[in-house]
Parts: C-alpha cells; structure tokens; sequence
C-alpha cells in the first residue's frame, strides 16, 4: 500500500477487511460493527524527544511527520498496537507481557531460538531426548501434548524502580488474553491438564483466536503471587499481575503428512535429524491493556 | 479498568443516502470508427452489435453500450403485415429482439399480449406506438445505478451523405452527413416521466434541430412505412414536443423509433421532399442517401436493399441484416452524453475520543522497559498518535479499517470525533 497524502487536509482512507466483506456476504447478520478501537501502527515512540532543546513544541515534531500507509484489507495486518483508555493520567509504568523462560527448563526456548513443536511421535522421541537420554529444552510435543515444553507468558510491570512486593494496580491487572495461531498448524492446549480448548473463531486467513479468562480457564490464566524481588524465576522485575501457560496440539495435516512442510516450509536437521519445519509465530494479546507479543514457533517432523 | 475498545451507543451511528452524478460524454467518433471498427464486436449470432471505448480484443478496452434493431409482428414493416414486395432479411431476429425489449421494458398487457412501446406512455389512451425502433442499451459500467433524467441527450447527423466515404456520394465533402444534425433528448424528463413500465421510470426523448436549416411545415401523403416524426411539427417553430423515443433510467436503454430515420420524402417519388427540395437537403432525410445506398460505418455504401425504393425506412429496417443496420445508424451518431447516478448507501460512524480515553498505547515503542516513553514524571500528561481506526464486530473480528493521513495528537486537554464512513 502506498502512503497517504500528507500535504493537505487530513483525509481519512476507510476499508472493509477481507472478514468484513467475507461475513457481509454471508447475509447472516454477523456483519454488525459494535465498537471501535484506535490505533498507531506507524508510530515510533522512540522519535519523542522530551529533551529537544528547542522546548515542548518540538517534541513530537518528528513523530508527527511519520507517513502514514493507505489501510490494508487483511484484518490480521492491522491494528497491530492499540490506543488505551485508562482514566488515571498519572501513570509512569504500563504492564506488559514476557515470555518467561526460566520459570522452570520445561519453560525454555529451544536453542535456535524458538519454541520446537514435534508433530508427531517419531519426531518426538528423535528430537525430544538427547543422547544422555536427557529431555531437551524447547521441545513442545504436539501429539503426546501434556510432556514436553510448555509456553509461559508473565505480565506485569517490569521495572527494577518498583518492588515486586507491591500489588499491581487492579486495572492493570491483565485478566483476559486473546491468541492467535494458524489453525492449519495446531490449536491450544490447556498445559496443566492437557486438554484441548475450542477457538472463539476461525477467520478467512485460517488463524485461530483463543479467549482465555482468569478465573474461568483454570490452568491457563492464573494470578501471578511471587512478590519476591529475588526469586530466579520471574522475568518481570516489578509488580506482577497474570500469567499464562499453555502448550500447542499439531494439526492432524502436520501429524499424519508433508504436505503442508512443502508447500510453506522447507528442510534443515536439527541435532543430527534431518526434518521438515515450518516457522510461525503464535501472538498473545492482553485483552485489557493490548500489550502483544509474537512467540516464534518452529513445527518439524523427522524426514 | 484499562481497556482497549469503545462500544457505539445508538447516537454514534447513522445511516445515509446519497446520490452522486457522473458526467459521460461520447463522442460519435468512437461510436462510429476511429478505430476503424475494431472496437466493434459483431457477433456470428447476428443479433446486435457492441461498441468499446477501445479496439475490444485489447485488455484495456471497455464496454460502451449494444446496439440493435427490431421491429413488431404488427409493425407495417412487417412482411405478413406490410408490402411484401420489400426484400426481408433476418425478419424473425428483429422481431425477437422488438418483443425481448418489449416485454422487458413495457411488459404486458391483461391479457398476456407483450405491449408495443408507447409514444407518450400513456398505454391507457392507445395513441402512437412505437413499433419498430433501434434500441441502444449502455454499459451498466457507464450508468451506474441509472442514468439521471434530463441529461441524456444523442445527436444525429441527417445529412444525406456517407460520413467516411467520399467516392459513392457523387464526391460530396464526406463531412456533410454532420453539417445537419438532430438532437434526441429527455427535455425536462426530471419533472415529466412515467413509472408504468415493469423496468422502473422512463421518459420521452424529443427531438429538434441541433445543426443546419429546419425545413418548413410539412405536407403530403405519408410515405406507406409510416410518417417521420418530422413531419409531426416543424422543429424551426422551436417546438420541442416531436417525440423521438423514450429512455429508460434504471435499464438504460435508450429506445429510438424508427419514424426519426424515415425519409422526408413525397410518397410518389424518391427524389423529392414533400415541399419540391432534394431530399439530400430535408433534415430528417434517413440514413440513406439518394441513391438508396445504405450507409456503414467501414463499408459505406454497402447496398443492402433495392436500389431506387423509395421507403428508406424499409430500407434500413427490412433490407438488411441487424448487422448492417446497426452499421448504419452508428455511422450517423455524432455524440451522446449524459449524466449517471450512483445511489451511495452509507453507515457513518462517529468515534468519539473523550478527554480521558485513548491517551496511553500499547505500542512497543511506547515503553522502554515499563516506563512509558513520553512521560518524565508522573504527573506529566500522557500522550499517544492516532493513525489507525478499526471497527469492530461484538467478538472483536476487524470488520473495517480507516487510516489518518497523518498521526493525530491525543492527549487528556483534547477531546476528538473522527468521522468514518462505509459506502455500500
């Protein structure tokens, strides 16, 4: 998409998404728009210079001249960062959300750097154990869910000038958390009992969106009680909030054939095995604040 | 209570209606071989003619408007009907297409007869009936939802000479088919037109003179075919009540009766108007020239009926093929223009920032660490840019997306509506 003019009057670029039009056409009344949100894709924060010399109205001076881009009609491209609504201008932190890793070795990131996910058996016991017949870490099992590695993501402010002995504040409590994954690929995992949850809906582009509430999904989302500034197993440094855990079920398209590692992935061997991987990447969203981050994922299968 | 979302109350939302209007104008040139006629498309069917903007087998063309021609069973053109000594080509295509038109844009009558286009509309009174006519139906790429009353208007060359041609018409100038020129439009049709036609609202087309010398009263014997629509009313008294056709909006088809190309001429000879001047001379004179010659857009001078009748209407009509017809009367097209109309349905949505609302971000960048970036202290006020508006369904699907053409401040001493429209 191009940028917008910027010379003039400030115009306003309107479109419908591909989920738009997809359930207009559906006639079956789900096309009805009930809120809004806003939002600042293209704003780079780190323009704002409070220290400008030349005084408050230059500021954002920088930031104010960012180009803007024509909307785009995919409704997982946009909106990536949202606007809040807090009523309280006196707040110098925000919560947000980590992935944690060192909760316990189960938590860890492989070490290419991404979450592995065996989709099947074989690649499970190929890639899952390693020569001292030890676990290794970042290996998620996709068929045997329940074993193997496990997604945390921790919330809360993460500061060194706040101890972690005080309570968050409760609107910054993030209480409900909305993933996103390729539902081609896999679908969420309750990690502490094992079973599979159901996606609130499946859009268009075949991604998944999972609603996960603290107090209603035990397992998943689960109030975080460490206060121990000292604790070797937090990754957020200041007051904390939430948590989340869950692990990820390979499709059965993944499970039982290649056919999807050909058409969107490729080969490489990982520790002597020689496997079929696809990369993707599984977004958390806090439905409260709307702090996003992206966990890269990698689904092999032994060759 | 950090949140993220805004629901619309009832006073957000509005829905609207508006109409916009196009100005389309097409000059006969296009119409009637600039590109040599590779820009129209004859089809082995024969059963009417499509005219591009552009020679059709490019990409880049696009569909201008069908023509063809029909006549009724009950037409005196009409072999079973009319004087059969007229050669007939291709009679039962005419009639299909007359009563495909017909019953689609008049439909029919209480006992189930397709109805006969009507001069005035008024079915109810009988009066005049269109019973033969060339039928131009524009591109609904170019009408939109209908073409908007009063704007349409098609002038005609009527001078008796082959626009391209100057070797058939005794090497008259092969300009001087336009030097005398009609003008067929819906005068006034914005507060006069009809709404009993199953096809939605129509008007009458008048015609009058546009260019050259109007011929004085005329009188006479009618000719067998039919009287000109000229001979009805003397266009130089500045009337405009010669009824030429009718137009209907919302099908954009454009009926043009077959009375408007009928010859001027006396009954009795083939050579003289009913005042004693050279047909070549009368406006209205037909498309076909003195010599009985009918005239084509690629092949000008393409003889198609008996040479030397004088019922140039039959010429046109009978003697040849949809095809050649359609050649004919394209070849005599100077220009149409008229406005569209686009009924525009729109839902407007007001997002309404109120001072303590959407003034933090969950940008990444908007944090180093967790300490918001714009902030030095506390009781500095926050501050985010407004870029994006996304609409949003009751589960939180992105329905539809409007990007600012540059980041708006929001703070807590402001307060914004921005204003998004969907067009439907």
């Amino acid at each position: 998409m191009a940028f917008l003019d910027n010379s003039g009057d400030i115009i306003l670029d309107a479109v419908l998404t591909d989920t738009g039009r997809f359930r207009l056409a559906k006639g079956d009344g789900s096309f009805k728009i009930t809120k809004f949100a806003l939002g600042d894709d293209e704003v780079d924060y780190a323009l704002f210079d409070k220290n400008h010399a030349s005084g408050s109205a230059y500021y954002d001076l920088e930031l104010l001249q960012t180009p803007v881009l024509e909307a785009f009609t995919n409704n997982t491209s946009m909106l990536k960062s949202k606007l809040v609504s807090i009523p309280r201008t006196n707040l110098l932190y925000l919560p947000v959300i980590k992935i944690n890793e060192i909760y316990s070795t189960n938590n860890a990131r492989h070490s290419s750097g991404a979450y592995l996910l065996a989709v099947n058996k074989d690649t499970e016991e190929a890639l899952g154990i390693n020569a001292s017949s030890n676990a290794v870490s970042g290996i998620m099992y996709g068929e045997n869910v329940g074993a193997g590695t496990t997604i945390r993501v921790d919330q809360g402010l993460d500061t060194t000038e706040i101890s972690p002995a005080f309570t968050i504040d409760a609107d910054l409590v993030e209480t409900q958390y909305i993933v996103e994954v390729d539902n081609r690929f896999g679908s969420i995992v309750n990690a502490t009992n094992a079973s599979i949850t159901s996606p609130s809906f499946i859009d268009d582009d075949n991604i998944a969106t999972y609603f996960f509430s603290l107090g209603t999904d035990i397992g998943v989302v689960s109030e975080n009680t460490e206060r121990d500034a000292a604790a070797s197993t937090q990754t957020i440094r200041g007051p904390r909030g939430t948590y989340m855990e869950f692990q990820i079920q390979s499709s059965l398209d993944l499970n039982t054939g290649t056919f999807l590692f050909t058409e969107l992935g490729s080969t490489t061997t990982i520790a002597t095995h020689s496997v079929y991987y696809i990369d993707t990447t599984v977004r958390v969203t806090g439905a409260t604040t709307g702090y996003r981050i992206d966990i890269p994922v990698r689904f092999v299968r032994k060759v | 209570m950090a949140t993220t979302f805004k629901t619309f109350s009832s006073n957000d939302v509005i829905s609207t209606k508006t109409l916009l209007h196009e100005a389309i104008p097409l000059t006969g040139a296009i119409v009637s071989g600039s590109y040599a006629d590779g820009n129209v498309k004859n089809y082995s069917h024969g059963m009417f003619q499509s005219v591009y903007d552009y020679p059709y087998l490019s990409s880049s063309a696009n569909h201008i408007f069908d023509i063809t021609v029909g006549y009724s069973p009950k037409s005196p053109l009409s072999s079973s009907v009319g004087d059969t000594s007229f050669p007939v080509v291709a009679q039962n295509k005419k009639f299909n297409i007359y009563n495909q038109m017909a019953q689609v844009l008049m439909g029919f009558d209480h006992t189930g007869s397709v109805q006969l286009f009507d001069e005035d509309g008024d079915l109810l009174a009988g009066g005049t009936k269109i019973d033969a006519a060339v039928f131009l139906s524009f591109s609904r790429l170019l009408v939109k939802d209908e073409i908007k009353k009063g704007t349409f208007s098609i002038t005609l060359g009527v001078g008796s000479n082959a626009p391209h041609d100057t070797s058939w018409a005794s090497g008259v100038p092969k300009d001087r088919v336009f030097n005398r020129r009609i003008k067929v439009a819906d005068t006034n049709a914005q507060n006069d037109f009809r709404v009993n036609s199953p096809a939605g609202e129509y008007g009458i087309l008048y015609a009058s003179l546009d260019q050259g010398t109007a011929e004085s009263n005329l009188s006479g014997t009618p000719s067998a075919a039919g009287t000109s629509v000229f001979e009805a009313d003397d266009p130089a008294d500045g009337s405009t009540t010669i009824r030429a056709g009718l137009i209907y909006y919302q099908a954009g088809i454009v009926v043009l009766t077959q009375s408007l190309f009928l010859r001027n001429e006396d009954a009795n000879d083939g050579t003289r108007d009913r005042d004693g001047a050279s047909v070549a001379d009368v406006m209205g004179s037909g498309l076909l020239n003195s010599a009985g010659y009918m005239l084509t857009a690629s092949t000008h001078g393409h003889k198609g009926y008996n040479s030397g009748r004088k019922e140039s209407l039959q010429m046109l009509m009978t003697g040849s093929n949809i095809t050649a017809s359609c050649d004919g009367v394209r070849a005599r097209i100077h220009n149409i223009s008229f406005n569209n109309t686009t009924e525009l349905n729109s839902t407007v949505y007001f997002c309404r920032a109120n001072h303590n609302e959407f003034n933090y971000s969950s940008n990444p960048t908007y944090l180093t660490g967790s300490k918001i970036r714009v902030k030095q202290q506390s009781t500095d006020q926050p501050v985010s840019y407004i870029t994006t508006i996304g609409l949003y369904s009751a589960d939180n699907e992105l329905m539809g997306v409007a990007k600012l053409s540059e980041p708006l401040r929001k703070d807590p001493t402001n307060e914004m509506t921005l204003r998004v429209r969907l067009d439907y």
